[in-house]
């Protein structure tokens, strides 16, 4: 076994002794937010490959996390309640109007469908040069959340659904954390990371290498949703009710600014960034409800992100970039395209 | 069912939600035909400039003819503070870093003005001259209608102006072009780019007091859907070009409006979805807009 | 009238330019020759202010200029006029020879000279209206010209002018050039065909790896074995 791979085995084995000592002795509270830290961090870390290797600017992933959330709660929704809520037998291609899920590959159909949905609407998208990703995901945001408030039938509209089973524990949050990680470490470290990322740093001279760029892009941005749809089955299984609202533009804002400020594109950032703006959050939540300003901790989010991108651009984690091959311009404060 | 009154009144509705995306657009287009930046900031004007002019308005009771003036005088000082602070420290970085410090100037005025003037939309009153209701045989219509299609009238054609005979409007589509070689002209290209931030921004923030007269209602989170969908309305106008953002504004508020007017009352909630379906399907058939040219790839 | 004094430019860490000296006389038209890389157009850039060299000084007409801004030196006199035309192919060929004359504020002498542009470039004149990308190469290069000269410049940078151009257009173009400097405009002309240039330069410079190979007197450099060999093809 090759030297990284070992680490990952010692890595996961000390992570389970972590969160068993963890679930032993911490009381509910903390575990509670331990275990939130683990589900934003699998998002954080599925949007790295995505934004941060692949240089896309994603912001579609409130929107995969949404589809994750109620294809898993669908899937797995007890059958006795579905009738008093209202929700519909699962067809026969699912199981029938009798089965119902177990939670591992409810998580798993949840991710497929949000990769799905991501193949539907990063095909067109990511053929096209500049940041059309960026407005044609957050449109994406727009549609689901649209959808699930008015597809009432399904997702019983504004009121969101509630009662779904709690099977989200801390075991099975990092479990999927460490899949996560060990999957997208996996895929930058291969033939296919070194690609994506001579993509971002330039398309053109990484065709000329013969790299495709619109095959590697898909890929890396239907794998991000696959995590993201996770991330949102193992939320709804944790928090026990989702609504349409709660998937809106501020959660992938939220994982955004985790991201750029634990550092974007190294393997360790977004969970920095992750634990610190949680506990931040959690710091500050009782301030906040005190005081009542309401809008203080994104407040506060905010002006991080526009500091960090101002006078630390590689977040937390990350190092520097040395000086780029380009002669120093004279900028009048300000540079060029080259 | 159809009627052609009904279709009429549509569309003039239409046309007034056009003429509002059309202003954004124009800002948005002139911004992202030169820096490349997609500025979600530019949602933020509409929000401040709706609230500036309801205190200097409303509340502090100026005249309209000097709260207009005002409100453009602050929306541009604004356009040139946040250019001046933050977006001219970027240039010549990654394209992405001004993308996400737009964003996070967007959360920033959003969640500023929550706290600020509270999470509770405000009534914007308009003043009795401009709801007038005039009643044709076709069309009903308020005084404030044919305020905002004059105003915006008057502002694309004086914008166009610009663009075309002015130094200062060649200079902007030299920059745009190509920022090197307009510096080797002498243009001082940071303050062309300040002064496309300042007239854009003034735009955006005009366009918050139209909105608010015409809608009523003025909320914290308002300029956020807005400025996204004046982007989209760039898009399926034609990326980087300025008769293209205004036809796109104009598209994208009529198709808005005619949508949820002919389809079935359940689908109007489908009304924000609607516009952004249609940005993919524009990017999927027509990635260049309406009016646009195929992008080049800059090396 | 310019001085280039121990002149070093890096892109990154990388040189691209190390210790280049070179002077051009009023008047003189002066011709910086080498091969593809050698460093001709990183000179000129760094002359025109739009790279800052790492080492080294540069003088216009005894002042020092090297941490001016390139509109800065646009008003001392100086015009880049770009190599692969880079005129702007979106605008008319008018906008672009008024975007020449950006730095300067009078408005009659502008027009007077737009016309006396025409006059020396009538092909120019036929097509004001028509959006300059729809030119064809050669009238590219003419308009390029000519909104360099649209600045009323003293010292005109000229950037490979003649690349990608027919044999007879080529000669057209330096014509044209030799009637400028007739005109009392002095040329620092970057060139890889070195026949032509060395046929109407009345001084050149060698550049070689980023370096000064050789310099002297047009006719000189032109008769010597080495040039003939590596640069005239003979």
């Amino acid at each position: 076994m090759k030297r990284p791979e070992l680490a990952f085995v010692w890595g996961g084995i000390l992570l389970f002794l972590g969160v068993f000592l963890a679930s032993q002795f911490l009381n509910r509270y903390l575990i509670h937010i331990l275990v939130l830290i683990g589900i934003y961090s699998i998002a954080t870390v599925s949007l790295n490959l995505t934004n941060g290797y692949a240089g896309l600017f994603s912001l579609g992933h409130a929107a995969f996390m949404a589809i994750g959330a109620y294809a898993s709660t669908l899937l797995t929704f007890p059958l006795p309640l579905r009738e008093a809520y209202e929700l519909p037998k699962l067809p026969w291609f699912l199981g029938g109007p009798d089965f119902v899920w177990p939670f591992f590959p409810a998580l798993c159909m949840g991710g497929a469908l949000a990769s799905f949905a991501a193949l539907l609407i990063g095909a067109p998208v990511l053929r096209l040069r500049g940041h059309y990703l960026s407005v044609a995901s957050l449109g994406f945001v727009v549609i689901v959340t649209t959808l699930a408030k008015t597809m009432k039938g399904i997702t019983r509209g504004p009121m969101g659904i509630s009662a779904i089973p709690l099977y989200t524990n801390i075991y099975w949050t990092y479990l999927w954390l460490f899949i996560t990680v060990y999957v997208i470490w996996r895929i930058v470290h291969s033939r296919f990371g070194r690609a994506i990322m001579a993509l971002r740093e330039d398309e053109t001279a990484a065709q000329v290498l013969g790299v495709y760029p619109m095959k590697y892009k898909l890929f890396s941005f239907v794998v991000g949703a696959f995590f993201a749809g996770v991330a949102g089955g193992l939320y709804a299984h944790f928090t026990k009710a989702i609504r349409p609202l709660e998937f809106s533009f501020f959660l992938t804002f939220q994982i955004v600014v985790m991201l750029i400020l634990g550092g974007m594109g190294t393997t360790a950032g977004p969970i920095v960034g992750v634990v610190s703006l949680l506990t931040l959050r959690y710091a500050l939540k009782p301030l906040e409800e005190h005081l009542k300003i309401y809008g203080m901790i994104e407040l506060i989010y905010a002006v991080l992100l526009i500091v960090v991108m101002l006078w630390k651009p590689e977040g937390i984690v990350g190092r520097s970039p040395g000086k780029k091959k380009r002669p120093t311009r004279v900028l009048e404060g300000g540079g060029s395209h080259g | 069912m159809f009627s052609w009154g009904y279709f009429l009144q549509q569309s003039m509705n239409g046309i007034i939600l056009g003429c509002i995306y059309a202003l954004l657009a124009l800002g948005m287009t002139v911004v992202y035909g030169i820096l490349r930046l997609i500025n979600f900031a530019h949602g933020s004007l509409i929000t401040v400039g709706a609230f500036f002019v309801y205190f200097i308005f409303f509340r502090a009771g100026l005249s309209l003819p000097a709260s207009v003036f005002l409100v453009l005088g602050f929306g541009g000082l604004m356009g040139l503070v946040l250019d001046t602070i933050a977006y001219r420290k970027l240039r010549g970085g990654p394209e992405v870093a001004l993308l996400i410090t737009s964003l996070g100037f967007y959360t920033f005025v959003e969640n500023f003005m929550k706290m600020v003037v509270s999470p509770q939309p405000y009534a914007f009153k308009t003043p009795p001259y401009l709801s007038i209701m005039y009643k044709t045989q076709f069309l009903t219509f308020r005084s404030i209608d044919v305020f905002i299609i004059v105003s915006s009238i008057i502002i694309m054609l004086i914008f166009h102006l610009f663009v075309k005979k002015s130094k200062m409007g060649i200079a902007m589509r030299a920059v745009a072009e190509n920022l090197e070689i307009a510096r080797l002209m002498g243009i001082e290209v940071n303050r062309v780019i300040s002064l496309t931030f300042v007239l854009g921004s003034a735009i955006a923030a005009f366009t918050g007091f139209l909105w608010g007269a015409k809608y009523g209602q003025i909320s914290y989170d308002m300029g956020f859907l807005t400025g996204v969908k004046a982007f989209v309305a760039v898009v399926v106008g034609g990326v980087g070009s300025i008769p293209g953002a205004m036809l796109g504004g104009f598209v994208l508020g009529l198709a808005e409006i005619l949508s949820i007017a002919f389809l079935p009352t359940r689908f109007a909630e489908y009304r924000d979805g609607i516009v952004f379906a249609i940005l993919i399907v524009v990017l999927l058939l027509r990635p260049a807009g309406i009016m646009g040219v195929k992008e080049e790839v800059r090396v | 009238m310019l001085k280039v004094e121990g002149l070093t430019v890096k892109y990154g860490v990388i040189p691209a330019v190390v210790n280049v000296s070179l002077e051009v006389r009023e008047g003189q038209i002066v011709t910086l020759l080498g091969a593809n890389g050698a460093g001709k157009t990183t000179t000129l850039k760094a002359v025109m202010g739009v790279l800052r060299p790492a080492v080294g000084k540069i003088f216009y007409r005894g002042q020092d200029i090297t941490s001016l801004s390139p509109s800065l030196r646009v008003r001392l006199g100086i015009a880049l006029v770009p190599e692969g035309r880079g005129i702007f192919n979106r605008l008319t060929v008018e906008e672009n020879l008024l975007l020449g004359a950006y730095s300067r504020s009078s408005r009659e002498e502008i027009v007077k000279d737009l016309e006396e542009i025409y006059l020396l470039f009538p092909r120019l004149a036929e097509r004001r209206k028509q959006i300059a990308g729809t030119l064809s190469g050669g009238e590219q290069q003419m308009l390029a010209l000519g909104r360099g000269l649209m600045a009323r410049p003293q010292l005109m940078l000229l950037d490979e002018p003649s690349l990608g151009l027919a044999p007879l257009v080529v000669r057209e173009l330096y014509t044209l050039i030799e009637k400028i400097r007739d005109q009392g405009v002095t040329i620092l002309l970057v060139e890889q065909s070195a026949l032509v240039a060395l046929g109407i330069a009345d001084y050149a410079y060698v550049l070689e790896s980023g370096n000064v190979k050789l310099f002297g007197e047009s006719e000189v450099l032109k008769s010597l074995d080495e040039v003939k060999r590596v640069y005239l093809g003979g």
